[in-house]
């Protein structure tokens, strides 16, 4: 089946004006009828529950955190990104459009690139609206940095807390509405399936995860803005309560889920020290600005680096790529750094580190020049491992960091299940193979703000929707599958730890499916996941009771699903033989290593149908069309 | 390492707690406080008990979600460190180490070392935004603001919500939490329109929730990671009476 | 009271009447340092201050006024915060810098009701007492605290209290400010040493003048 995209007719700067002229109207005493399920209180999810709730339509907005306040995108740091052009460098909306489609390799839709591009600016000015602290230049002026290899400084930020503040501001204009009564907000509710009634979304069943009742809530739409799936690999940067079940469980009544290989992978986190380890810390990008990369020319050489003169270091990124140097993309920074520890040079204890090294930086400028830039960085690292970066170099990682791929959406953000619609990093829309930096913000808070809430009232005025109640037995079905679910993992009863399996699952997942990918890896994840998955079915240990607050029950069900929903991961990351943006296929590859996209076959998009747990999912494809910017190999050489 | 755990576990709100011995054995210096006892649970997943309850989620000192009260002081021993980010390097093998939940009328203890904050939730919803809808915002220069202003604002606005000011504090009072939000919008002009109202409206839902009033003794800026000084609450005083004595 | 009753509108009327009960004890200090000057300079500054002032009466009952109302937010503030916090922690320790918490601030209440105890006991001494003429008009005022605080235990009682108000300053003085919301990167640093500065010259103070006083008295007594 060849999926439509639903992109409107006209020019691409045209496309969005038009669609909103055409689209139809709620009649406004008649918003306050309908009532729209907003799972997620994420960028995502907190701005479109809060501009819905404007509108006047009666909302319920759910989170599993103890506050909305917490979502994980409360945790990003570097900055949103918008086509101001305030410092006058040669911004717009369209260079960001294009830097954006070019940046996702060429597998996002363009009309929707566009379309955020456009939105970025509103964003900005809504959240300074909201009280934002913004940094600001002395003239009182928003400051801008140029972020993720950006040619032009577009990057808003309040200090390396822009993501708090954004959410904090999508929260407190949801806390307002609910002070208005047009939203109620359900904290503590892990949404654990949609219910679907002729063949539309019309509710969802939760686990209230304080008293473990099952509760069933009616709408007439969905919204799913529940975030990535990067903690399949089990470390990540990600909130460890970040988890793909609301996607999977909508993805199992029939919403396709597309694009599941595209993760992407941050090169400067900081390395793993041991088992127990439960997620990993980005360190900000900026430091590659002037730190060096290198590491031992030697295999296994173990001598500590002040101890390795220079002629026998190995600084990979400025030998491979003279142009680019230190500051090659984040997908080939990773890349080169897993190759060098394949080759048995990486350093620490693991041996999985490459060395981020600022000697020379700090002979060049001084301590005080460098603290000035990096001292919060510095400070965090040595909070961490305990070392002091001004003395010896940093020990840094690549860690998956976001994930690219998600539900499939249209053009109105609504997935091929009427009625469910999908926001922020839970949809694969806009990002394609790879995201930029400060990108996530941005769309988050777009789809949030200023397109769902034309979307939705489209749909709501133009589908039938009968009144409907918890009590019609598509709700009683749902409710006792969850509760059938909830009772078979605590009757196993078995020996393993949840967090056990989930490391092992995480393991298969990064040596098989991560930053480099092969067709016989890819073949072994596929024996290895199904295996562990009847090891925890058979084998795992969820103590405790349903009717209670139970967090080995709640991970052990997000396991649960990671387990299936690793399969399509690896079925997707196998069938597409090429490399593009975070998906990197070794058979596809140019004479010097380079990634090499193949636009003949898979310029389209991959989204999956769920066909049984174990089954093979049927394959969906939307084809791309690239009008405006025509498909180029990315080189930095 | 080897540790002595001292951890309160409550089944509910109603049941009544106590503090429970555990050992923490093969503990890493490198773990974070919060992974020795994942560490610690999956031992007691293994044998089928209960796991110790407490919350956490970002684990980078960023959510507010974790929130233990460790040998007596909140998020532990090291400032401006949430617990998530304080490491077992600081610790000694075979030391002793108390863990305990937020202690507060207003927070009562869900199970374990979790805790209910939803109180937290509710002081901002009865003012703690400003009033505008999506939509029709001017563009983010038509108002400059002095970098000095926004610097404090941002300050203030750091708070992440995690209520160790209410633990720390003898009186269980949520002024710092309070003050920091009034102050962050009060500074700024798109919130200053709003400013006695929100002043006053906080201060009311904070008292009505049970929070206790502020003798002014600091333990929360000694012990807030987000290292928010009570100059805020001195802020928020000057915010009411201004709201007080001159009408909007 | 009622419009009165918010937390911070608590601590307002706390800081207000602790600054003005401050102000009395500089005033009153400032009088009973006359002692040292003997009977005619202390009783003349008494006649002066009393028996001449028309005012007396008004600041008497506005001085009661302000000792009631701090009594009574005060300790009405505290069993609200004990409220605050039904289950107490098993372990609970001093956070560090830069906390303000001390043994002061944490036995405010404790100091204070010593205070309150004292309160009367002095007042019942000293101003609801039989009093001695003093030929050149008013009371003997001189021979009276001469007489009160002849008695070691007294004496001792006394001491001891002054070392209270001390410690109720150390924390109250800056205290009273901050609740005030007077707050500036200049000022508070200066407010805090102040506050102990004043604690152990006011406390200090009335000390030296109930030693002095007793030994002193046992002459004086016996004329
Ligand atoms: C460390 C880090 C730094 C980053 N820095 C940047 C940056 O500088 N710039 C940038 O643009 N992007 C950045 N990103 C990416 C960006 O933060 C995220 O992509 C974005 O915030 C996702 O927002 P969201 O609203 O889609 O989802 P989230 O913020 O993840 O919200 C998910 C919501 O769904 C709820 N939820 C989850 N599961 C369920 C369930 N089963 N039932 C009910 N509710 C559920 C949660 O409670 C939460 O409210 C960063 C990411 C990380 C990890
Ligand atoms: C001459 C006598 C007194 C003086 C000069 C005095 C002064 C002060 C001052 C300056 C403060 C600080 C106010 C603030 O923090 O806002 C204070 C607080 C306090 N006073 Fe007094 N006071 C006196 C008597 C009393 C008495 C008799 C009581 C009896 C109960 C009392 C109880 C308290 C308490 C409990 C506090 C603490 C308030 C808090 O926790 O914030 N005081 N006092
Ligand atoms: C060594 C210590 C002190 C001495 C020698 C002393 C002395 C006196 C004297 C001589 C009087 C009588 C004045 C009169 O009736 O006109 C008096 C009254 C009084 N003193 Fe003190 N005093 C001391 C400490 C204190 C302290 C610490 C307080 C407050 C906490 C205090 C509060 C009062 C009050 C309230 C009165 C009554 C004032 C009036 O009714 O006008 N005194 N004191
Ligand atoms: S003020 Fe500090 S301690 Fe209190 S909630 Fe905010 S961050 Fe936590
Ligand atoms: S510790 Fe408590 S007393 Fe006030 S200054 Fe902080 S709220
Ligand atoms: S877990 Fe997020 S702040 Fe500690």
């Amino acid at each position: 089946m060849t999926l439509d995209g639903k992109v409107p007719a006209g020019p691409i700067k045209e496309k969005w004006d038009r669609h909103k002229f055409e689209m139809k109207l709620v009649n406004p005493a008649n918003k306050r009828k309908h009532t729209i399920i907003v799972a997620g209180t994420g960028l995502a999810g907190a701005s479109a529950a809060a501009s819905l709730g404007e509108l006047g339509y009666n909302v319920l907005n759910f989170c599993i955190q103890d506050s909305p306040r917490r979502a994980h995108s409360i945790a990003a740091q570097g900055g949103i990104n918008a086509a101001k052009n305030y410092q006058n460098d040669g911004d717009s909306v369209y260079r960001l459009f294009y830097d954006t489609v070019k940046g996702g390799d060429y597998r996002s839709r363009e009309a929707n690139v566009y379309r955020l591009a456009q939105l970025s600016v509103n964003i900005v000015d809504q959240c300074v609206a909201q009280g934002v602290p913004f940094a600001r230049e002395y003239g009182g002026l928003l400051d801008n940095r140029s972020f993720g290899g950006a040619q032009v400084s577009r990057t808003f930020y309040a200090r390396g807390q822009t993501g708090q503040q954004l959410l904090l501001g999508a929260y407190q204009s949801l806390m307002r509405q609910v002070n208005l009564g047009n939203v109620r907000e359900f904290a503590r509710r892990e949404l654990l399936d949609v219910v679907v009634i002729d063949g539309r979304a019309r509710g969802i069943v939760c686990r209230n995860l304080i008293t473990g009742a099952i509760e069933r809530y009616a709408g007439d739409a969905v919204i799913i803005a529940t975030g990535g799936y990067g903690t399949v690999y089990y470390l990540s940067t990600n909130a460890v309560n970040s988890n793909v079940t609301a996607a999977w469980r909508a993805h199992k009544r029939g919403a396709f889920f597309a694009n599941p290989c595209f993760t992407q992978i941050h090169p400067t986190c900081i390395p793993v020290t041991g088992e127990h380890q439960s997620k990993l810390t980005l360190m900000s990008e900026s430091l590659r600005n002037d730190g060096r990369v290198w590491v031992p020319k030697k295999k296994g050489d173990t001598r500590s680096p002040e101890q390795i003169p220079d002629e026998e270091r190995d600084y990979y990124l400025e030998r491979k790529y003279p142009s680019f140097g230190n500051l090659v993309p984040r997908d080939v920074a990773s890349r080169n750094a897993k190759q060098v520890c394949d080759e048995e040079r990486g350093v620490g204890e693991s041996g999985l580190a490459v060395y981020l090294d600022f000697r020379d930086a700090i002979q060049r400028l001084g301590v005080e020049t460098i603290e000035e830039k990096y001292g919060n960085l510095f400070h965090m690292y040595k909070k961490i491992t305990d070392e002091d970066a001004y003395k010896v170099p940093m020990r840094i990682y690549p860690a998956i960091h976001y994930t690219m791929g998600g539900l499939w959406v249209d053009y109105n953000l609504m997935s091929n299940l009427p009625g469910l619609h999908v926001l922020g990093e839970a949809n694969f829309s806009d990002h394609g193979a790879n995201r930029l930096g400060a990108s996530a913000l941005m769309q988050g808070l777009a789809d949030g703000y200023f397109v769902i809430p034309y979307t939705i009232g489209d749909y709501l005025a133009s589908a039938t929707l009968p009144k409907v109640t918890t009590d019609h037995a598509a709700f009683k079905a749902s409710a006792d599958a969850v509760q059938q679910n909830i009772d078979r993992l605590l009757s196993i009863k078995g020996k393993r730890g949840i967090r056990e399996i989930h490391r092992e699952l995480g393991r298969i997942m990064w040596d098989y499916v991560g930053m480099s990918r092969n067709e016989q890896g890819l073949r072994t994840a596929l024996t290895e996941i199904p295996k562990l998955r009847d090891e925890f079915w058979r084998n795992v240990s969820v103590p405790g009771t349903p009717d209670n607050l139970n967090q080995s029950l709640e991970y052990a069900g997000r396991v649960a699903d990671y387990l299936e929903f690793a399969e399509v991961l690896t079925l997707d990351a196998l069938h597409r033989r090429e490399s593009c943006g975070g998906h990197f296929r070794e058979e596809s590859q140019t004479a010097d290593g380079e990634a090499l996209r193949d636009d003949e076959h898979f310029m389209y998009v991959a989204a999956w149908e769920f066909k049984g747990v174990g089954k093979e999912p049927t394959l969906h494809k939307e084809p791309l069309h690239f009008e405006e910017v025509h498909p180029t190999q990315r080189s930095y050489k | 390492m080897r540790l002595n755990l001292k951890i309160w576990r409550q089944a509910n709100q109603t049941a009544s707690g106590r503090l429970v011995d555990y050992v923490a054995e093969a503990i890493s210096p490198d773990m974070s406080f919060l992974e020795m006892l994942d560490v610690v649970n999956e031992g007691l997943i293994k044998k089928g008990e209960d796991a110790i309850a407490f919350d956490s989620d970002c684990r980078e000192g960023i959510c507010g979600a974790c929130s233990l009260v460790v040998n007596g002081t909140a998020h532990g021993p090291d400032r401006g460190t949430t617990v998530c980010q304080l490491h077992m390097r600081r610790f000694k093998d075979g030391d002793t180490i108390t863990v305990e939940p937020w202690r507060a009328k207003a927070f009562p203890v869900v199970k374990d070392l979790i805790v209910d904050r939803s109180a937290f939730d509710r002081i901002i919803t009865a003012g703690g935004y400003i009033s505008i809808n999506a939509g029709g915002a001017p563009d983010g220069n038509a108002i400059p603001i002095a970098k000095s202003v926004v610097e404090t604002a941002m300050d203030s606005a750091a708070c992440i919500g995690c209520g160790a000011c209410v633990a720390a504090c003898k009186n269980a009072s949520a002024h710092l939490f309070m003050s920091a939000k009034i102050s962050h919008l009060a500074l700024l002009p798109q919130g200053k329109v709003e400013r006695r109202a929100r002043v006053v409206a906080m201060i009311n839902q904070a008292d009505g929730e049970g929070f206790g009033s502020c003798s002014n003794e600091g333990e929360c800026e000694a012990v807030c990671p987000k290292e928010i000084p009570i100059s805020n609450i001195a802020r928020m005083t000057r915010e009411y009476f201004r709201a007080m004595l001159v009408r909007a | 009271m009622r419009v009165f009753s918010s937390s911070v509108w608590t601590k307002i009327l706390i800081g207000l009447t602790g600054v003005a009960l401050f102000t009395y004890l500089v005033i009153h200090i400032a009088g009973n340092l006359m002692v040292f000057f003997g009977p005619d300079v202390f009783n003349n500054y008494a006649y002066v201050m009393e028996v001449r002032n028309p005012l007396l009466p008004i600041i008497e009952i506005l001085l009661l006024l302000i000792f009631l109302l701090h009594i009574y937010k005060t300790i009405r503030m505290y069993i609200d915060n004990q409220a605050a916090r039904p289950v107490k922690y098993v372990k609970k320790k001093w956070a560090g810098t830069p906390s303000r918490k001390s043994i002061a601030s944490s036995t405010m209440i404790v100091s204070g009701l010593w205070l309150l105890a004292f309160l009367i006991i002095h007042v019942k001494a000293f101003r609801f007492s039989p009093e001695y003429e003093w030929p050149a008009g008013g009371r003997d005022l001189y021979r009276q605290e001469m007489e009160n605080l002849s008695n070691p235990f007294m004496a001792g009682f006394y001491v001891l209290s002054m070392v209270v108000v001390g410690s109720h300053l150390w924390h109250g003085f800056s205290s009273a400010f901050q609740s005030l919301g007077v707050d500036h990167p200049n000022v508070t640093p200066v407010l805090m040493a102040a506050g102990k500065v004043f604690a152990v010259a006011i406390a200090g103070g009335f000390m030296i003048i109930a030693v002095w006083v007793y030994f002193h008295s046992g002459g004086r007594v016996r004329v």
